[in-house]
């Protein structure tokens, strides 16, 4: 599975376009649009949702949500994730089924089970992860969208 | 990263002088900046209400010590954690009312634990503390034991109506957990001062390579053994050198020839059990609810695998000359028995299905010795580190 982060310039945000441009009529507007905008602006996934996976059709957009440092997993401390499903159509109505992750050179998993929690608008929030030694890990996910199971996977250095 | 190029080369050009310590590459240097900085700040703990109270704090100090809390009147939480032993007693295993099967852990930085106990069969310190004042192998406390004691010095009585708003009462369904809050309240305080180690770590994040020299050759050396081929840092992570959850390094879990201590598996049955886990209604923390804040996150998402069987929590590796022997069943007296276990490894203890990080490291005694050097440098070389004095409460006066 490749991953990739989506280049700046198609992940702009109307509120990043606002600070580059510093135009009023951009803060109105984005203002107005925001409370209906809010919803769907999410696919195709902005820079900050994260990570970008792709699995045909389906994207899969994953970051951490922690106290301190957003964008980094740390080691041997629990972290949730905030997940969003996109796909050609904007936001998928697949479902996240399961999060995991496992050191494929250490044969081990996580020591806890995490737990899946719709959002709605094709957003999940994943608890209860942790990785708990430094060194190579793998994400995985699975999504289920018609009938069908969808796993996508992501390699993460932890140190 | 801070340490610059310039004041890396300075460094390994006095260093290559000197006994051949080993030149760190800049992941390495990362790797050792991570085992820092000493001591780490400290936070209240979210579930425990009483954290850092000063009138808390004193009752702590003195319940630590009162004997008067156990079934025979004879045995105090310092009976096991002497504090002239890092908080330890220097048996193999344990000796209270009745002989235990595991070792005592020094209790020195204990506050920053996750998991409490050799199995962790707790997920906080008070619950931690209030063990063994119940265990009948322990101390075999009770409530009406407990309130008796309380109210018999005005001293205590009134520390503990001051942090909890009341008088003890041995009806009270808190009482005990309160007490136990209190002891909490006064082991967070106990942290152990920086050492040769932290004083390297420092100077190498500092770039003053003449400060980093100080630190002995075979401490450099022992460290790259524990980076490096070791794998040490796999689980003995961080500040503390321990990344806080559980490993199987093929000791022994028999404890009788028809007995065996199940380690991890028993601990999270027991936790799971206890009506004081941070699950349960004792638990202070105001953020419990919040996904990214809360305080039981690693109880409520606990996942039970068979490889919990005979693993043991990976231990902190600061203060080790103060709390020998070693392991959860105090089976390894010195560090250079612990080093050649680690160098001998037996893999046919390991489990087969478990993780594939320890081999043999079949090290040379010189090897042996720099690792055990390294270790040592990780304890204060003084006398052992004097508790801070409790606060004083102005308005209770002490007898
Ligand atoms: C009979 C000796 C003994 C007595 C008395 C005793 N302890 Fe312990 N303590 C132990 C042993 C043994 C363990 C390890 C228990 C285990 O692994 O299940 C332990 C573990 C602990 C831990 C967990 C430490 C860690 O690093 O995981 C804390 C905290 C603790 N004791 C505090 C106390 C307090 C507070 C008291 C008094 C109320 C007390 N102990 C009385 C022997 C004792
Ligand atoms: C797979 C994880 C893991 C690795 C890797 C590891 N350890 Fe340990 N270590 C543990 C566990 C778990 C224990 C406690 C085992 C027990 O009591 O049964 C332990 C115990 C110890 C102790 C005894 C501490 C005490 O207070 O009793 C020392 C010292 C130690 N390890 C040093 C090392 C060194 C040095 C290395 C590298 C050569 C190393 N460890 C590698 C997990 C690990």
């Amino acid at each position: 599975m490749k991953s990739w982060r989506l280049p700046a310039r198609e992940a702009e945000s109307p509120a990043d376009r606002v600070r580059r441009d510093g135009c009023w009529r951009c803060v109105l507007a984005a203002s107005i649009l925001g409370l209906t905008a809010a919803a769907n602006a999410a696919c195709p996934p902005a820079a900050a949702d994260g990570t970008v996976l792709k699995s045909g059709d389906l994207v899969l957009a994953y970051r951490p949500l922690l106290k301190g440092k957003p964008d980094r997993i740390p080691m041997a401390q629990h972290f949730a994730l905030e997940v969003q499903l996109c796909d050609q159509g904007g936001i998928s109505a697949a479902r996240l089924h399961k999060a995991d992750a496992t050191m494929p050179e250490h044969r081990h998993g996580i020591n806890y089970r995490p737990a899946i929690t719709a959002l709605g608008g094709g957003r999940f929030r994943v608890e209860g992860m942790m990785l708990h030694m430094a060194g190579h890990w793998r994400l995985s996910f699975e999504v289920q969208a018609g009938g069908q199971t969808i796993p996508l996977a992501h390699d993460v250095q932890i140190d | 990263m801070r340490l610059g190029l310039a004041a890396l080369l300075a460094f390994a050009a006095t260093t290559c002088a000197g006994a051949d310590p080993p030149q760190f590459t800049a992941a390495e240097l990362g790797r050792i900046a991570a085992h820092g900085p000493w001591p780490l700040p400290w936070t209240a703990d979210p579930g425990n209400r009483v954290s850092g109270d000063a009138a808390a704090i004193r009752l702590g100090h003195a319940l630590f010590f009162e004997p008067r809390l156990s079934a025979n009147r004879r045995v105090a939480c310092a009976s096991c954690h002497d504090p002239a032993r890092g908080f330890q007693d220097g048996r193999a295993t344990a000796r209270g009312l009745v002989a235990g099967t595991r070792n005592t852990p020094g209790l020195f930085n204990v506050r920053h634990q996750r998991w409490f106990g050799w199995d962790g069969a707790h997920d906080n310190l008070w619950s931690a503390s209030l063990r063994p004042i119940l265990d009948p192998r322990e101390m075999g406390g009770k409530a009406a034991r407990v309130a008796r004691a309380l109210r018999g010095k005005s001293a205590l009585d009134c520390h503990y109506t001051a942090a909890f708003g009341k008088r003890p009462d041995a009806g009270d369904p808190e009482l005990l957990v309160n007490v136990a809050k209190a002891i909490a309240a006064w082991q967070e305080t106990l942290v152990s001062p920086a050492t040769a180690f932290d004083e390297f770590r420092n100077a190498l994040q500092r770039g003053d390579a003449e400060a980093a020299a100080a630190y002995p050759a075979a401490a450099q050396r022992g460290l790259g053994l524990f980076l490096g081929r070791g794998q040490c840092t796999t689980c003995h992570a961080g500040p503390l050198f321990s990344n806080g959850e559980f490993g199987d390094i093929g000791m022994p879990f028999f404890i009788a020839p028809d007995a065996v201590d199940p380690g991890r598996q028993g601990g999270i049955k027991r936790l799971l059990a206890s009506p004081y886990n941070l699950l349960g209604a004792h638990n202070d923390d105001r953020m419990r609810d919040d996904p990214t804040r809360s305080n039981a996150t690693g109880t409520k998402f606990l996942r039970a695998e068979h490889r919990n069987f005979g693993e043991f929590k990976v231990p902190t590796l600061r203060n080790l000359t103060l709390t020998a022997p070693y392991m959860h069943n105090g089976s390894i007296v010195t560090l250079r028995e612990v080093v050649k276990h680690y160098s001998e490894l037996d893999e046919d203890r390991l489990h087969a299905d478990g993780e594939r990080i320890l081999k043999p490291l079949h090290l040379a005694e010189a090897e042996i010795d720099d690792l055990v050097a390294f270790l040592e440098s990780l304890s204060p070389d003084a006398a052992p580190p004097a508790p801070i004095a409790p606060p004083a409460v102005p308005t209770c006066r002490e007898r």
